[in-house]
């Protein structure tokens, strides 16, 4: 049960020991104590140039984790989203080298909401598991972007790409405004339409869904294209970034998705969780990574500190559902 | 204060044995009033060669009370990291950024960004193709093929080589392997280059693609080698066909286990790049920028010639950290 669920809020009783809702104000109370210490280390680190460098670079953890929220809360995961960036790095660049601007990007989000949808439907008509399809999506993915390239990076690209991700809308930088756009209108899904009841449905108790009349296989295949299209927009973000296309880019960055999305505290068997606790999620790790890069402290003790806190995070988490149940 | 007088005097013996036509030397300026703060942006600290590069940057910094911030990417796959780590470099408002780039075409934006700060970047080792770098160091890959080309014709004169070229498209290696041939072909006619393959720079693809030309060519007298990992692979070709020793292998780089052949005979000749005298290089020339003095555009680090005879002598201070060292 969570606290995000109005009904499960006005059902369990109020702990004494937790006189308000922690859940709500640790994540946020976290950061900003990062942020105060980060900011009296390194006057530098509340700097706008630095504000909008963390916006910059965590648009593209942002859209990933959002896609990946979905699926979790659908009782599912996307291994597949770090590959995918390179697909749509490699594909879109050679539509931009050939094509110009608008196919370019249209056909990258393409092929990342078509690789998505394969996985999709192989996971709604078979009985191979999520972790298992989006395994072998990581590796088909990443494989097919080394080919079409031979190993090399996709040169020579329109340089209005750019604009993407290094461009501003007034203050605001444009890689920011499209995630932050992203989160509204993925929280608008999740929370306002029945296609999100319905994934929170499946992810709670899955023959329940089915019993209740759902068409548990359409609205699965639907959310893992959502994770691939979100892969496809972070993946023409990290194309202009690059001015390139790179077939080895985005490593591991599955991996962080998912670190953003359960540090948030969505649960990973699914049922529970919300995009405003993975908009924490990912701040978390972004001004980590960026305050610990501005203090100096070498990229190896940040993977330590990054694990440490995924691990706390899930632990706090366990620890208050259970002084609450 | 011994050691150090040891270091120079091996030095100059180094000096003289390298043929290299590159720049002798960039001597270390005066110490500035003001301490200035320096990015340094590294691909890899796993690899030893840039661990010493490491160690040159670190050490030179010291010298001249400049202070060092230095990011490891880990890898040459992860360009999105070393973007974030150039971007926050610049939000903290460093002096000057030293950078080995991961990828050529992909750090172009971001060295844009830099040059808009007003912060001058030093391009070390491995270039990115944004042109609005203050000055690139590097070795000079036409030197390196050609000072394998130059012992081969000496040791050799007459015979059978194959070439294992390493990664195709990857410029250091194809520089290499292209002014090996332009020399050989220009100056040695007696010896024939038999076969040219491309592959991964590991040693199993070395192993692989030996394996095939001891199969393809009865007589192979050298193997002439882009990379190291791949004449690592040659070596064990060789070594289980019974012809270790017999066969020259000449390679570029110097890793530990080169060392070991070299030492055995196995290798004949490793030409050696000095990543410490990069790091050194770039951290001086960060500091002439910053003091408002010329520096030039582009300067080729010297490279050494490494054989049986001279492995035991060679100073090795220019091309790997001291033992146990680590960044701070």
């Amino acid at each position: 049960m969570t606290a995000d669920s109005d009904t499960a809020v006005a059902a369990a009783p109020r702990p004494r020991l937790l006189p308000f809702a922690w859940d709500r104000v640790a994540l946020p109370g976290f950061i900003l104590l990062m942020g105060l210490v980060f900011g009296s280390l390194n006057p530098n680190f509340f700097s706008w140039t630095n504000l909008t460098n963390v916006a910059r670079q965590s648009s593209v953890l942002a859209l990933l984790s959002i896609g990946q929220t979905f699926a979790i809360v659908s009782g599912g995961i996307d291994l597949s989203v770090g590959s995918l960036l390179a697909v749509v790095s490699v594909l879109g660049s050679m539509q931009l080298v050939a094509f110009g601007l608008v196919p370019g990007v249209v056909g990258g989000i393409l092929a990342a909401t078509l690789a998505g949808a394969v996985s999709g439907l192989l996971i709604a008509r078979t009985r191979i598991p999520p972790f298992i399809v989006t395994l072998g999506m990581l590796s088909l993915a990443r494989g097919t972007a080394f080919t079409v390239t031979g190993g090399m990076p996709v040169v020579g690209l329109p340089t209005e790409i750019q604009w993407i991700g290094a461009g501003s809308l007034g203050p605001l930088p444009v890689p920011g405004v499209i995630a932050a756009v992203a989160f509204v209108g993925a929280h608008w899904l999740l929370r306002r339409t029945s296609f999100g009841r319905y994934v929170y449905a499946m992810g709670g108790n899955e023959a329940a869904a089915i019993a209740a009349g759902i068409n548990v296989r359409w609205h699965k295949f639907f959310v893992y294209c959502l994770s691939g299209f979100c892969a496809g927009v972070a993946g023409i973000v990290i194309t202009s970034r690059t001015l390139s296309g790179q077939p080895t880019v985005g490593e591991t960055l599955e991996l962080y998705a998912i670190a953003a999305v359960v540090i948030g505290g969505t649960r990973l068997g699914g049922g529970d969780g919300s995009l405003i606790r993975t908009l924490f999620g990912v701040i978390v790790i972004a001004v980590l990574g960026n305050g610990l890069n501005l203090i100096n402290v070498s990229s190896y003790i940040q993977l330590i500190v990054i694990g440490a806190i995924i691990i706390v995070a899930v632990g706090f988490d366990l620890w208050r559902r259970e002084r609450r149940a | 204060m011994r050691r150090i007088l040891v270091a120079l005097g091996v030095l100059a013996v180094g000096a003289t044995l390298a043929w290299a036509a590159s720049h002798e030397s960039y001597p270390r300026p005066g110490k500035p009033s003001k301490s200035y703060t320096i990015g340094v942006l590294v691909p890899q600290l796993t690899n030893p060669h840039f661990l010493g590069q490491a160690y040159g940057y670190m050490d030179e910094a010291e010298r001249l009370g400049a202070k060092v911030i230095l990011h490891d990417a880990g890898g040459y796959q992860y360009l999105d990291k070393q973007i974030a780590q150039i971007e926050d470099l610049i939000a903290s408002k460093v002096d000057a950024i030293c950078l080995v780039a991961v990828s050529g075409p992909g750090t172009v934006p971001v060295v844009d960004r830099a040059a808009a700060a007003g912060i001058p970047v030093v391009n070390v080792n491995v270039m990115t193709n944004n042109e609005k770098v203050a000055i690139r160091i590097r070795s000079d890959d036409t030197v390196i093929g050609e000072t394998m080309a130059r012992f081969l014709h000496e040791r050799l004169k007459k015979g059978s080589v194959v070439m294992q070229s390493g990664p195709a498209g990857a410029s250091a290696f194809e520089l290499r392997a292209k002014s090996f041939r332009a020399w050989i072909e220009k100056n040695t006619p007696g010896i024939k280059i038999l076969g040219e393959r491309h592959s991964l720079n590991t040693p199993d693809q070395g192993l692989k693609n030996m394996e095939d030309f001891l199969q393809t060519f009865p007589q192979i007298d050298a193997v002439y080698n882009s990379a190291d990992f791949v004449a690592i692979g040659a070596a064990q070709a060789l070594k289980a066909a019974g012809k270790a020793g017999k066969v020259m292998i000449v390679t570029a780089d110097f890793q530990p286990d080169t060392e070991r052949m070299v030492r055995e005979g196995v290798v004949t000749q490793a030409v050696v790049q000095q990543p410490v005298t990069m790091g050194r290089w770039a951290i001086r020339a960060a500091v002439n920028i910053l003091e408002k003095r010329e520096v030039p555009k582009l300067l080729y680090t010297p490279i050494l010639s490494v054989t049986k005879d001279d492995v035991a002598t060679v100073d090795l201070s220019t091309v790997r950290a001291p033992a146990g060292w680590k960044p701070k």
